[in-house]
This record gives structure tokens, C-alpha cells and sequence, in this order.
């Protein structure tokens, strides 16, 4: 177990160390915060309760979720297969498995500070007011809730190669960020685009906070969507990393 | 998977470092080993000599359980390559084609200490990197790293976990002369720690001069098998070719320097370690010839010259 945790410790700190991650990863979120905050729009896509600054406080922690595990799962992963890193630790006693899940774990934990630093800014800037138990609660909602990101960073990352991986990762970030009505409620879409944001997990884990601070009770649903994504991604995971198994390349 | 059928029983079992059994793999159509028997003692530093596309590395990538072999068995320390690999016994440096094979964003000594945290029992912080000469690295990001001082560090890498077995792909690909000079010191340090050592390489000189013996390894087979040391002697075998009216091969077999001899109806090959001498022996013996003919002989023709080990009969089976 202390040669998990050493793994999981060292994948953080490069993590945290790496600027284009971080600058990625905080600043996307955040400004895209400040930019929308003074558009004075609705945000009313619940029985018109949540305010257009709350609705996009929730919705930039989805989307600094999204985009902090697909950079740390997606990119970074195809790119250290490609340096020979990966086969280094494959042929190490770490069990063969704990290296997908050392990757998953440690995208769960970069999201957990991105999420926070979204509810500072949604705070100071945008004058968001919860009780302290409020706040506590949504971020472990919006943190648990993120693992589907996080399997579908992992799996990108073993999907894609060192070239194909930034262009396929912001394509992901942006379709799942705009369709997924992070930028714009959903029920200020289009018709036919409303049903495509109701196929994505960025539309349910946006929506299970702002059900949340509506006071409204957690839609069966929408846990059932995120929990649906983490299974068939997690698989598909688990397919594809015993298939670079068997040719010697995982 | 098909086992081969070996004799488990052998007496030599308990020396044995690793051993293929019959072991085929393949790449789609393409035959990568092809019934591939071989044995390593342990304490041996053996090299793997062949070119490009010989089945090297795809030797290395089953005997530490990256690959699975299609047919044949594998044994690496008495166990399965997988299990050895996981009891922390095994070390290597594989090829990286253009990849550094270390992790990006961190210090030498950072990816050293975590690789030593995930072996049980890994070899001191100091001695590793005292043996792989990595000490004015250590505080190097490891993107700063050149070509040369990335092959020490993985090589600190792959005895970081005290290795009973060590395998190296192509280890000084990247290395000037000097670089390549230190680290076979350092390499031949390592094995007389009673450690066994297997490289593979398509650099005769560098196996000749660095390894017990030289496995000949040619189209996914063992084409030839003996001591480096007769290695240098063996490239300057020559075939000496001409037409006799006698074809009789006792007749030719006691020439100076001949080895070997082959004959082909009228046609005569002799295998020879010093042409010039076989040459002047052949006019001194009276024998009538013509149309003499020195050519240079291949390094697997040499070796069987050498060794006396024929390649294999049969013919290379059908997929």
C-alpha cells in the first residue's frame, strides 16, 4: 500500500508542478467565470431558483472538473506512454491494475482544488452566499459525481497517442462543456439540442448542483446517467488497457 | 497456449536463471520467434547478437511477461515470467525508440526513490546510483537530461530494485564511445555480484567484448551459441569455394584452417578461418581444382564454423 500511495503522491506533484496544467486547468474555469458573470442573463433552468450567477458558478465546477481530468488523464497519460514511462512502471512489482487506478485517483484529486477555487471566485466575485454546511455539501456532491471525467480522462489518455491527444482532449472539453449547457442553460437551447445535453454527463453533474441549491431532492436520474458513464467507461477502460496488454504495449 | 513438452526434471534446473521452451510468437503473419530454445545460467552475462528484426526484443518483452509467447513455455527463476516480475527479482532498461523512458517534470532522484518504494526489498538510495554513476544527475529535471545520461539514469532504474536477473535492450544506443566504455565497466561490476545479465544487441563488437557468451539469434531462432571471446575470430571466416573432380569431403576436412565442409556435386565449400592458409594447404595437397573462389562468410556461417553448432535442420515451419 505505501508503494500505491508513493505512486499516487508523485503523480500530484507532477501535476501541480506542471504550469501548462494548472494554467489550463484554473484558468479556464475562472475566466470563463468572470467573462460570463456580468451578463445579466437567467440562469433559471430549474423553476427559475437559481440565479444566472449561481447557475454559473455550478457549471464552471463542471467544467473545471471536466477540463482538470481530462488534461491530467488525457494528454499527460498519452504522452508519458509515449516517452516509455508507462512500460518502465509496467515491468516494476506494482501491480499491473493500480497504475489505471493511480491515474483515476490522482485526476480525483486535482479536481477536489479546482472545484474549490471555482466556488472562491463564485464567492468573492459573484457574491455567492451559502451556509457553511451548503458549501461542504456541494463541493463533496460536485467532487464525487466527477469520477466519470475522471475514467473518461483515463480512457482518452490510452485512446489517443502523443499527437492525436490535445486536439481530441479540447474537442472533448468544448462539446462536453457547451452541449452539456455549461455555458448556456439548456433551457435556453434549442429543442434538439436540449435532448443531446440530456445525453450528457456534464448536463447531469451541472444539474445535480443546482438541484441541490434549489433545494430541490436529487433527480434519480441524473445520478443514474453519471453512474452509467463510469461503468461503460470504466470497461471500455479496462478493454482497451488489457488489449495493449496482450501486445506487450501497455 | 500449447507447452512444450520439456523435461522438467533436468539436473541443470536449480542453475537455471530462464529458459524458452519452443516458443513461438507472432506479429499477425509475421513469425517473431520461432520455436525458440534457449537456457541461461545463472550468474552468466549473456549477449543476444542479431540484426534488426531478429526477435530480440520480443525475447526480452516475454521474459519479463510483457508479451505472452503463442506456444512454448517460458521460465524466469524457477516461476512464470509474470510472477518473477512481480516478486521484484527482475530489472530492465527496454528500447524507448524516441522516448526518454522516464517520467516528465521531475527530478533524477525523485523518479529513483519512487521506483525503489514500489520493490520490496530495492537496493540502497546510494549504491544505485553509485553502480549506474548518476550522481551529478540527480538533481536534472528529467526532460534536461541528454540521450546518454537518460540511458544511466533508466539503467539506475533497472537496478533500483536489486535485481537478481537483469535485461537490457540495446543499452548504449544512445551512448558516445566513453559513455559506452563506462557503462560495460559498470555492467561487468554488477554481474560479478553473482547476478545474471542478459543484453540484447546487434553490435558484435560490443557483445564479443562485453559477455560471457554470445546467443546468435537469427528469423526468431538460435542460429549459433558460444564464449565472446572467439567471437572476433569468427567474423574473419571466409568460404573458399571451387570445383573438384574428387568431391570427397575427409579430403579437404584436414586443410589449414578449414572448419567445416560442404559439398555440392562437383562443387566444394570450405569454411575456413584463415583462407590464405587453406588456399596455399589446398595447391600443396595436390588435389585438382578450379575456379577457386574467397568469399567473406556470414556472421552465422562463422559462428558455425566456430562452434561447431549447426543451425537447426529443419526447415523454418509454416505458419
Amino acid at each position: 500500500m505505501s508503494a500505491l500511495s508513493a505512486f499516487a503522491r508523485f503523480e500530484l506533484v507532477r501535476l501541480l508542478r506542471s504550469w501548462k496544467f494548472l494554467a489550463i486547468t484554473v484558468g479556464f474555469p475562472v475566466i470563463f467565470y468572470m467573462l460570463f458573470l456580468g451578463e445579466r442573463r437567467s440562469g433559471a433552468i430549474i423553476d427559475g431558483t437559481v440565479p444566472w450567477r449561481v447557475y454559473l458558478m455550478v457549471s464552471m465546477c463542471t467544467f473545471g472538473a471536466l477540463v482538470a481530468a481530462l488534461n491530467a488523464g488525457g494528454s499527460r497519460l498519452a504522452t508519458e506512454r509515449a516517452t516509455g514511462w508507462a512500460r518502465q512502471l509496467r515491468i516494476t512489482p506494482m501491480p499491473a491494475w493500480s497504475y489505471v487506478v493511480t491515474k483515476v485517483t490522482a485526476s480525483m484529486l486535482v479536481v477536489l482544488p479546482v472545484l474549490v477555487l471555482v466556488e472562491l471566485v463564485g464567492f468573492t466575485f459573484g457574491g455567492v452566499r451559502l451556509a457553511v454546511i451548503q458549501w461542504f455539501a456541494l463541493t463533496g456532491l460536485l467532487w464525487t459525481t466527477a469520477l466519470p471525467f475522471a475514467v473518461l480522462g483515463v480512457f482518452v489518455g490510452f485512446m489517443v497517442n502523443a499527437e492525436t491527444a490535445y486536439p481530441v482532449v479540447t474537442a472533448l472539453m468544448f462539446v462536453l462543456g457547451y452541449f452539456g449547457g455549461l455555458f448556456n442553460p439548456v433551457n435556453q437551447m434549442p429543442q434538439a439540442l436540449q435532448s443531446a445535453a440530456k445525453a450528457l454527463p456534464s448536463f447531469h453533474h451541472a444539474f445535480l448542483g443546482l438541484e441541490f441549491l434549489s433545494g430541490q431532492t436529487l433527480g434519480a436520474v441524473n445520478w443514474l446517467v453519471l453512474a452509467g458513464y463510469t461503468g461503460v467507461l470504466g470497461l471500455a477502460l479496462l478493454w482497451k488497457y488489457r488489449l495493449e496488454e496482450s501486445r506487450g504495449l501497455a | 497456449m500449447v507447452d512444450a513438452d520439456w523435461d522438467v526434471t533436468d539436473s541443470r534446473g536449480g542453475d537455471l536463471a530462464l529458459r524458452f521452451g519452443g516458443v513461438v510468437r507472432r506479429y499477425g503473419r509475421h513469425l517473431a520467434l520461432d520455436h525458440l530454445d534457449l537456457e541461461v545460467r545463472t550468474g552468466e552475462m549473456v549477449a543476444l547478437l542479431g540484426p534488426n528484426g531478429a526477435g530480440k526484443s520480443t525475447a526480452i518483452a516475454l521474459l519479463l511477461g510483457l508479451l505472452r509467447p503463442h506456444e512454448g513455455t517460458i521460465e524466469v527463476l524457477g516461476t512464470t515470467a509474470r510472477q518473477a516480475v512481480a516478486q521484484g527479482s527482475v530489472g530492465a532498461m527496454l528500447q524507448t525508440g524516441s522516448g526518454s523512458g522516464l517520467p516528465p517534470g521531475v527530478k533524477v532522484s525523485e523518479a529513483l526513490a519512487l521506483v525503489r518504494r514500489l520493490y520490496r526489498q530495492p537496493a540502497s538510495f546510494e549504491a544505485t546510483v553509485e553502480r549506474a554513476g548518476i550522481g551529478p544527475l540527480l538533481g536534472s529535471r528529467t526532460n534536461a537530461l541528454s540521450g546518454g545520461e537518460a540511458q544511466r539514469v533508466r539503467f539506475a532504474l533497472a537496478i533500483a530494485g536489486d535485481p537478481k536477473l537483469v535485461f537490457l535492450d540495446e543499452p548504449t544506443v544512445a551512448m558516445d564511445v566513453d559513455g559506452r566504455r563506462t557503462f560495460w565497466r559498470m555492467m561487468r561490476q554488477f554481474g560479478e555480484e553473482g547476478r545474471t545479465i542478459v543484453f540484447a544487441t546487434h553490435h558484435l563488437e560490443e557483445a564479443d567484448q562485453s559477455a560471457d557468451r554470445v546467443v546468435v539469434i537469427n528469423h526468431g531462432r538460435v542460429v549459433a551459441d558460444g564464449p565472446g571471446a572467439t567471437l572476433k575470430a569468427a567474423v574473419a571466416a571466409r568460404h573458399v569455394r571451387f570445383v573438384a573432380a574428387d568431391p570427397d569431403p575427409d579430403r579437404y576436412d584436414r586443410l589449414e584452417g578449414v572448419t567445416d565442409v560442404e559439398v555440392c556435386g562437383a562443387g566444394v565449400t570450405l569454411i575456413s578461418l584463415d583462407a590464405d592458409a587453406t588456399a596455399r594447404d589446398l595447391v600443396r595437397s595436390g588435389i585438382p581444382f578450379k575456379d577457386l573462389e574467397v568469399t567473406g562468410a556470414c556472421l552465422e556461417d562463422a559462428f558455425v564454423a566456430l562452434t561447431g553448432r549447426a543451425c537447426r535442420d529443419e526447415p523454418g515451419r509454416p505458419l
